[in-house]
């Protein structure tokens, strides 16, 4: 079956199996930031943001996202310049495998603009669904907090 | 990874074509709310997807009766929504922020979550103490108890459309506790409660274990305990003890049937505690 989908602001059409999953489709089609994990839901690395909210792409059927919008990890950066997430997770050292910080900086993504100014606890809440067996989260805690600071001066100018 | 088995995707955009599909393609159809289960159990006989995603059922409103979730809307929506906020002192809040991470409650909705009805269900628990529920349509729409919609009928055929709750009378009060591993795990063992007091006396209560590890249920000889009592430490305690004594618990990998014996009382007993302290806090 055909879909359209635009990722990461390009209009794109794809040949899927009916069966497949959209972490398939993006993968298949080189858009390998979304990385493949368990495969379950439980560790996140597949996280995209499907029309502005971060889902599991590992369980999401790829015609159920015929239609919408995808961002991946490598829409985030902008004219070469990166997105202050991206910034503030290498400014804090925030990587250290790296396999789970693509998934991990979508679900900040979605934190962060659905709620611009979160506590800890609810960063701690944002990221719950995304596993990061290196660092021991805290220095993404600190890199999500300097990102949200960041992007909330922009908004302000 | 996939569903190999898969061989048509289909987006309804109406409840009547959905109906239509489903019954033309029978059993090899298979109705998806998020679609999390299905690729998750990946059942080989499923032929067709029948993706409810389009249909119009993705609200949360509220009239002077009730509160209706459509079956679409996606446990975020609801955790989200200013209808349920203060709903019985925000205890559904209160227990979506608890169920699994923020990005499978983007995907999964609240049909999905009931129709599917996994035994550790946070929502379900909630949701029968709360005396939801729930229409199902199959051409003709019909109301039926939350309650009577378990052990899992077949629901070939049918559509599950819109979850209600009744709106909270004066002097009620609800509360859940759950127990699990880390903040992202299924409960060990989940519970819910609910009471509405006339001049200090309970007149209704229901008391639900879930993830025990079959799916949540009432506690008919807890419920026992309270009705009629002030809500004093002394009834919540026999409620508790009641409750332990009376609720199916068993082993599995995750706890032991004993463990979860002991959970079954603290858990009620907390719940209970504070549900009054709600009721003290103001009416709802």
């Amino acid at each position: 079956m055909k879909i359209s989908l635009t990722v990461n602001g390009a209009q794109r059409a794809f040949d899927v199996h009916p069966g497949d999953t959209l972490l398939e489709v993006l993968r298949r089609e080189g858009y390998k930031g979304v990385k493949k994990g368990c495969g379950a839901g439980d560790c996140g690395a597949c996280a995209v943001l499907l029309d502005g909210r971060a889902v599991n792409s590992c369980l999401v059927l790829a015609g159920k996202a015929d239609g919408s919008e995808v961002l991946t990890i490598e829409g985030l950066s902008k004219d070469g310049a990166l997105h202050p997430l991206q910034e503030a997770f290498l400014d804090e050292g925030a990587v250290q495998c790296g396999y789970c910080t693509p998934g991990m900086i979508i679900a900040s993504l979605d934190l962060l603009t659905h709620h611009p100014d979160p506590s800890e606890e609810e960063i701690r809440e944002g990221i719950a669904g995304n596993l990061c067996r290196c660092t021991g989260y805290t220095k993404e805690l600190r890199a999500i907090q300097a990102a949200a600071e960041k992007m909330r001066e922009a908004r302000h100018g | 990874m996939g569903l190999p088995s898969v061989k048509e995707f289909v987006r309804p955009g109406t409840l009547d074509e959905a109906l239509e599909l489903l019954r033309e393609r029978g059993e090899r159809a298979w109705p998806i709310g998020g679609g999390i289960d299905l690729v998750l159990f990946a059942p080989r006989e499923v032929e067709a997807v029948v993706d409810l995603g389009r249909l119009p059922l993705r609200y949360v409103r509220e009239n002077e009766c009730r509160i209706s979730i459509g079956a679409i809307a996606t446990l975020r929506e609801v955790l989200e929504s200013p209808v349920v906020r203060d709903y019985l002192g925000g205890v559904i809040p209160e227990m979506l922020h608890q169920v699994a991470s923020p990005l499978l409650r983007n995907l999964a909705t609240i049909g999905g979550t009931l129709v599917s009805a996994n035994p550790w269900s946070d929502v379900i628990t909630l949701f029968l103490a709360l005396g939801a529920e729930v229409v199902l349509s199959d051409g003709k729409a019909r109301t039926i108890p939350l309650e009577k919609l378990y052990p899992a009928r077949a629901l070939r055929g049918t559509i599950l459309t819109e979850v209600r709750l009744p709106s909270s009378a004066r002097e009620s009060a609800a509360a859940f506790w759950k127990f699990s591993r880390t903040a992202f795990d299924v409960a060990l063992l989940n519970c819910a409660t609910f009471v509405r007091m006339v001049g200090g006396r309970c007149v209704e209560a229901r008391v639900v274990a879930g993830g025990t590890p079959q799916l949540g249920a009432r506690l008919p000889r807890a419920e026992a305990c309270l009705v009629g009592s002030g809500l004093d430490d002394a009834s919540i305690e026999r409620a508790a003890e009641a409750a332990r004594e009376s609720a199916d618990v068993r082993e599995d990998r995750r706890a032991s049937a004993d463990y979860r014996r002991e959970l079954v009382l603290v858990g009620v007993k907390r719940s209970l505690h504070e549900a009054r302290g709600r009721l003290a806090g103001g009416e709802r």
